[in-house]
């Protein structure tokens, strides 16, 4: 097996978090669960493009928001994620 | 036989030209002699007004981070109002700029009076609720306005307040009894005496200003309480109506962190907006522990 990069503590932190909404993914029920694993695994991945790796500000950040996210995607209460997309606005 | 008179003074108006018909806009005054010369002199003295008030124009720097751009790193952007034609608190002014220069300034704001801590934000260097703090007029310094520090900044001048929220929530701030309630609609009986040694402690509107000035709380804020909600404490345990003393007491001693992080370096009574002292609270908490073990 390839000897793995080291990671970083923030890169240990984001996994983490990913790691925690599949977790929580798994919970919910089956239909529910697929969807919300592909919605945050877009998201990540966009972020994964979009955020510079030195840009610690932002990185922490996302990590903050996320985790309250998932607090609340843990509740019992929640059944399920979807996501809206705003228009852009006409220039 | 004054319609004569007046007849003639309308004429004499009519010739004259309609320059001098000051109550053109005050159609109830129309003809009466007494309101017109009382018009003229409101309006000379009105329109002098702007030009005796000088215009004092001061500049604000203000931190601004946004989110949704987050290639920008944060910075202090210059804004400059006149403060003849603004409030006398810095709430004011933001207020002004939010509504005339940029509506995308974002803080936290709700009762104006100093009561509901929402707008606390470090002004010049200090930690206080912008509703209560005037502007400094001199106008030849910039004030420098940043939100509080040592805080995680969501956007502009709002910070991440869940931790501070949730530590409050720690120390269970609600009144709780081994003896049973009082018949239905009787009160929780307290002497006046009692109800005295609340004072100085139930004032607290958790704004945030001294945990985020004090140096223990920016070391270990995870585990360390903080002054406002060691204040908050120790009104529950001074409270007399409560049955719980000791085991308030034992939750904030069991560990090292949680009061003792504290080192009387007393930031926090020199910043509290509400003149509180939350340096006082602690220490009597700790030498009631210490006299009561």
């Amino acid at each position: 097996m390839a000897s793995r990069p080291k990671l970083s503590g923030l890169q240990k932190q984001v996994l983490g978090l990913y790691r925690g909404f599949l977790r929580a993914a798994r919970l919910k029920a089956p239909e529910e669960r697929s969807q919300i694993e592909s919605i945050v695994s877009v998201e990540f991945r966009k972020n994964v493009e979009a955020v510079d790796r030195k840009n610690f500000l932002y990185i922490e950040y996302l990590l903050r928001r996320g985790k309250k996210q998932l607090e609340q995607l843990k509740s019992v209460d929640t059944i399920k994620l979807s996501t809206l997309e705003v228009g852009q606005k006409p220039q | 036989m004054k319609w004569i008179k007046d007849g003639g003074a309308k004429v004499a108006t009519f010739l004259k030209g309609d320059e001098k018909r000051l109550d053109k806009n005050f159609p109830a005054l129309k003809d009466h002699p007494k309101a017109r010369e009382h018009a003229a002199q409101a309006a000379k003295l009105s329109a002098a007004v702007p030009e005796k008030a000088p215009t004092k124009t001061k500049k604000f720097e203000i931190y601004r981070w946004n989110p949704e751009q987050p290639h920008r790193k944060p910075f202090l952007q210059s804004f400059f109002v006149d403060l003849s034609t603004c409030g006398p608190m810095v709430l004011d002014v933001l207020q002004k700029i939010k509504a005339e220069q940029d509506s995308t300034l974002c803080y936290r704001r709700s009762c104006r009076e100093g009561i509901c801590g929402s707008c606390s934000m470090n002004i010049d260097g200090n930690n206080t609720v912008a509703c209560l703090k005037p502007v400094d007029a001199d106008t030849s310094k910039a004030t420098m306005i940043t939100p509080l520090p040592h805080m995680f900044v969501v956007k502009d001048l709002v910070v991440d307040l869940t931790n501070f929220y949730h530590q409050h929530k720690l120390i269970e701030p609600w009144l709780k009894l081994k003896k049973p309630s009082p018949a239905e609609g009787r009160e929780y009986l307290q002497s006046p005496s009692d109800r005295k040694k609340l004072d100085g402690l139930y004032e607290c509107i958790l704004c945030a200003c001294c945990s985020a000035a004090c140096p223990a709380y920016c070391w270990n804020s995870e585990a360390f309480l903080g002054p406002a909600v060691l204040i908050h404490a120790c009104r529950w345990v001074a409270d007399s109506r409560d049955d719980f003393t000791k085991e308030r007491i034992q939750a904030l001693t069991e560990d090292e962190y949680k009061m003792y992080r504290c080192r009387t370096i007393k930031n926090c009574t020199a910043t509290c907006p509400k003149s509180l002292d939350p340096a006082r609270a602690i220490s009597t908490m700790r030498t009631h522990y210490h006299n009561n073990i």
